[in-house]
């Protein structure tokens, strides 16, 4: 049940080389996949492709049924888009109410709110459960309960991007899709606003089926389920958060993940710590620990210490290799400090 | 380019629209001197160097000065034959012109007809415009097509409208020659790149994201025209459909040649006459009864029209900027 989608689909822009993109994504119901990758690397294009944006070959399936020949407004989908695309000629609740127009369901009384949805949109009843002629939710409720409600007579134009957004979130909530897509919808909003935007999508994504792809790898971990890794149109991994920001599969995407990657023969103390026969060890900065025990291998010179928010993150040159660790009382730049990291925090890849 | 100045002209201690006014003022009462002593030309000097100097006082920008002023040698030779040619009116011709049943039916049809011909570009050029802004394999050919009457001879694409769809043409059945359908066709020739181009800016300017925002949402194609692009493209609709109609109205050469003398039925009347299109009865008013005469038929043709372009640009705007279905 829920979404299943492997699809190839190949864009041709001139006075560039073809782009093909060959992913296969699949998500549970009621779940969030994310798909992380790099700029460039296919994946706003593999979402648009199973949104049926794009010609394509492959399968797209929703619980079970497949759905790939179908147009865009025919499978079901709700969309938000990094830049927003709210509708500059209509306003903010003519945006929200756009697509029920389209759909044979009723929609629900502002008063007297649908009981079971009460708390909605925090529980979405999944797809397996929904009663045709379910009332579609009621706009202001739903602008309401994104917290823009007074903004309803408004016009898109005049609204800040956060605001943008959560319109922009309530018009894809307000056809109760059966599985919500988001292309970087944090991307273009400063930090304080992307923030509190992230939480308030938590509590939404909790309810719903839903891919969401971004490039910031704290999104991913705080919004995944599961998460895709892409790089060049393909799938470079796939697993739990645990998995890709523990266990890399390649020092890609370890180094996208921003773990550390050292090659194994520069740093012998951790290559004996772990058998495998590995080219390359991953192992995350916050699992580094930097002692000024003179017993602790490897050993390396500070090389850059930086602020961040409440901690700070110290570059330790190894020679030929650098690893990041985070301390709360930092070294100083050029001395000398022992470099430890549990063996079990080792991941060869 | 322009907010420089515009900014100094603001931060100067008078308003803008006083200064513009007053610009105007000066050069309405310079030109009226002019022409009172009969000396024309001194003012397409004062043009010059008024545009000069009034460039330097407010910018101080040599390069500001510079641009204004060659700008204003070409508004000497766009500008100032209309002055002269409103101006040298006699009114008791024009008014004379004006009261002709004649030239009614000569301004009706100079309206009416490129009115047809910008619809018929409209209806079938703006689906056009569609498909070329989304793009499709052979487009360039295409294009070439649509861009092709703006640089056919318009006698010539008279001759080619003949060749089409006269005698022997692809529609036997119809009748071009001398007709109100001739006529138009001849007029949507010329005047249809110019609804297609607009309509096709129009379009493209609109990001994709939106069209897939409606589909996505539920919207099938029809249904995001009807209520996404077609809306957001309304104005440039609107323009196209204002050049093609000017465009159409300016038509000399190639109606001259299909319907040099149209037959048509005329509302006011109740019947049907026989009239010619305005420039081309401009003209033979001109080669009978010489400048003065023609002179007054192309002053109430280009007052008609201006008034017409007037109405339909405060339209347009109103429909831009005020609320839309």
């Amino acid at each position: 049940m829920g979404l299943y989608a492997d699809v190839t689909a190949t864009f041709a822009a001139e006075g560039a080389e073809p782009f093909t993109v060959d992913a296969a994504v699949d998500v549970e119901s009621g779940e969030t996949v994310v798909v992380l990758g790099p700029s460039g690397s296919g994946k706003t294009l593999l979402l648009e492709t199973i949104a049926g944006f794009h010609a394509h070959d492959g399968r797209v399936e929703l619980d079970g049924t497949p759905i790939h020949g179908r147009a865009p407004q025919d499978r079901g989908f709700g969309f938000v888009f990094q830049d927003y695309a709210l509708f500059p000629h209509r306003t903010v609740r003519e945006n929200v109410a756009f697509g029920q127009r389209y759909s044979d369901r009723p929609v629900a009384d502002a008063d007297r709110p649908d009981p079971w949805r009460e708390d909605w949109p925090t529980t979405l009843e999944p797809a397996a459960v929904r009663v045709e002629n379910v009332p579609l939710p009621n706009p202001d409720t739903l602008l309401d309960s994104m917290g823009v409600g007074d903004l309803s007579a408004r016009s898109p134009p005049t609204l800040s991007g956060g605001e943008k957004q959560r319109v922009a979130l309530a018009r894809s909530l307000a056809v109760d899709p059966e599985v919500l897509l988001l292309d970087e919808p944090l991307a273009a909003l400063d930090v304080p606003t992307r923030q509190s935007l992230r939480d308030d999508l938590a509590d939404v994504l909790a309810g719903v089926t839903a891919v969401y792809v971004t490039h910031d790898r704290t999104t991913a971990r705080a919004l995944g389920d599961r998460i895709v890794v892409m790089d060049g149109g393909a799938v470079v991994q796939t697993g739990t958060p645990e998995d890709v920001f523990e266990r890399p599969a390649s020092p890609l995407v370890a180094a996208f993940t921003g773990a550390n990657v050292v090659p194994a023969e520069d740093v012998p103390a951790f290559r004996d710590a772990v058998d495998a026969d590995a080219e390359h060890l991953a192992f995350r900065p916050e699992h580094v620990d930097l002692g000024d025990d003179a017993a602790t291998e490897p050993r390396g010179t500070v090389e850059r210490v930086v602020r961040e928010d409440a901690t700070f993150r110290v570059t330790v040159s190894l020679g030929d290799a650098t690893v990041e660790a985070f301390a709360d009382a930092p070294p100083a730049v050029g001395d000398e400090v022992g470099v430890s990291v549990p063996a079990d925090r080792l991941h060869p890849c | 380019m322009s907010t420089g100045s515009e900014t100094r002209l603001a931060g100067s201690r008078f308003g803008r629209a006083p200064l513009v006014a007053g610009f105007v003022a000066v050069q309405v009462a310079v030109f009226a001197a002019a022409y009172l002593f009969d000396r024309p030309t001194l003012y397409a000097y004062f043009v010059v160097g008024s545009t000069a100097v009034t460039a330097y006082a407010f910018t101080r920008d040599s390069f500001a000065v510079v641009t204004a002023t060659a700008g204003s040698v070409l508004f000497v030779a766009l500008g100032l034959p209309v002055f002269l040619f409103v101006a040298r009116q006699q009114p008791g011709l024009v008014a004379e012109k004006a009261l002709d049943p004649d030239v009614h039916r000569v301004l009706y049809l100079g309206v009416y007809g490129p009115l047809l011909a910008a619809l018929f570009s409209l209806a079938f050029g703006v689906p056009l415009a569609h498909l070329l802004a989304e793009g499709f394999p052979g487009q360039p050919l295409v294009e070439s097509l649509v861009d092709l009457p703006l640089v056919v001879p318009h006698s010539v694409a008279g001759i080619i409208i003949l060749f089409g769809f006269g005698q022997d043409g692809a529609f036997p059945g119809l009748s071009v020659l001398g007709t109100m359908t001739g006529m138009v066709l001849a007029m949507t020739f010329v005047s249809a790149p110019y609804a297609v181009n607009a309509t096709r800016e129009a379009f493209e300017a609109i990001d994709d994201r939106l069209e897939y925002a409606a589909q996505i949402h539920g919207a099938n194609r029809f249904q995001t025209f009807r209520r996404v692009t077609g809306p957001l493209a309304a104005r440039g609709m609107m323009t196209g459909g204002l050049l093609a109609w000017a465009r159409a109205v300016s038509e000399f050469g190639a109606v001259a040649v299909v319907a040099y003398s149209v037959k048509f039925f005329y509302l006011p009347a109740g019947e049907r006459v026989t009239a010619q299109h305005a420039p081309v009865y401009v003209y033979n008013t001109y080669l009978q009864g010489g400048l003065g005469e023609s002179g007054a038929v192309a002053f109430l043709l280009l007052a008609v029209s201006a008034v017409i372009f007037l109405i339909l640009r405060y339209l347009t705007d109103d429909a831009a900027t005020g609320g839309m279905p």
